[in-house]
């Protein structure tokens, strides 16, 4: 009777100890599994980091690229910044998936970095083109692509920068793309282009108020330009397309 | 070059009864997204944290006593504070649970055992809104 109470209790002191063995390694392993959590969460923030350091530097690169072309044309002053606007407006417009895709504002950007190759007595002829000079200057986006070409990080803008003179019905250049076949955000470019052009004053001509720019623009929605496109310029308000010209 | 952007800080909710998942989320989250983070161990406790702290964010398990996370999730979606605010339910079983958890007003769904990475990239898209 005795022993087998002792054997009983020897072995209720056996068990306990065997459930707290239990329990502190479940509670070491599940510290063991925090930790994990929390390295995760490190590794998470600083890759997180370096992506946004990245993509900084990408655009400030994008950025002075855009500025070299810019600095030698003196007249357009902040075009390419402007239009990299009207164009992101536009693509938010078209509730397009585009708006959100970082490529697109740097094709934008760098539209005309094809123009370093073409001579200033081109650029800056007051007087029109004579047809093998405009030949040349239609180059510039074939030009502009070959520059960017091995810029894996451009993807997409260096489309941009190709089609950015392609028409809707055909008749652009330089690949005479027509319809669906010119990329969307060179579509979306193409109506920021001329509006940014018709705004501004240039040595040639003056400046076109808005709702004249607006009425050119429609006009050509079909054969110039994507009527879809144009549909969704023509829906933003005048204030924010006004606050992207002044540059306020 | 927005998403990544912080946008000020929101406040997240963490419903599930077994702390231990709990705490595992918070561990993987604290600190990482534009969040504060609060905790409730069942469905009604989720209610009452959800009313004091109107969270925009809301993690919220299924399987738990007094009050479950399907009922919990029909109940945070008609309180003001929490009808616009996003339910990530924390499901075990398949799709069919998923239906209920869709007509009860959840938005998105992470099935245990949930990948940390999506939870940390989930958390970062949705950022401080």
């Amino acid at each position: 009777m005795f022993d087998e109470r002792e054997q009983l209790r020897e072995e209720v002191t056996a068990l306990r100890a065997r459930v707290a063995a239990g329990d502190a390694e479940a509670e070491a392993k599940e510290r063991q599994l925090e930790r994990y959590a929390a390295d995760l969460r490190e590794t998470f923030k600083r890759e997180r980091e370096r992506a946004q350091a990245l993509r900084r530097s990408y655009m400030a690169t994008v950025r002075a690229l855009s500025n070299a072309v810019e600095a030698r044309d003196a007249y357009t002053g902040r075009h390419a910044e402007r239009v990299a606007a009207y164009g992101l407006e536009v693509a938010h417009a078209l509730g397009s998936e585009l708006a959100e895709n970082p490529e697109i504002e740097f094709g934008f950007l760098l539209h005309d970095i094809g123009k370093v190759a073409i001579p200033d007595a081109i650029l800056y002829k007051p007087e029109p083109l004579s047809e093998q000079e405009q030949l040349l200057m239609q180059r510039h986006p074939v030009i502009g692509w070959e520059i960017l070409r091995e810029i894996d990080f451009l993807g997409e803008a260096k489309r941009v920068v190709r089609s950015h003179h392609e028409r809707w019905d055909g008749a652009g250049y330089p690949d005479g793309l027509a319809g669906e076949e010119i990329p969307l955000a060179a579509r979306v470019f193409a109506v920021a282009d001329t509006l940014d052009a018709l705004t501004t004053t240039r040595p040639y001509r003056t400046a076109a108020g808005l709702a004249r720019a607006r009425e050119i623009i429609g006009q050509a929605a079909g054969t110039q330009f994507d009527a879809q496109v144009v549909a969704a310029f023509a829906s933003i308000g005048d204030e924010s397309l006004e606050r992207i010209r002044t540059g306020r | 070059m927005s998403a990544a952007e912080p946008q000020g800080r929101g406040v997240a909710l963490i419903v599930d009864d077994d702390p231990f998942i709990r705490k595992l989320i918070v561990t993987t989250l604290e600190d990482v997204a534009a969040f504060d983070l609060f905790e409730a161990g069942d469905g009604e406790q989720a209610l009452e944290q959800a009313a004091r702290h109107s969270p925009s964010l809301v993690f919220l398990d299924i399987d738990m006593p007094r009050l479950n996370g399907i009922d919990a999730c029909r109940r945070l979606r008609a309180l003001p504070a929490t009808q616009a605010a996003t339910i990530v339910m924390l499901t075990a079983a398949g799709p069919a649970q998923e239906v209920r958890a869709r007509e009860a007003g959840a938005d998105l769904f992470l099935t245990k055992p949930f990948s940390p990475l999506d939870l940390l990239q989930l958390v970062d898209e949705l950022g401080g809104r």
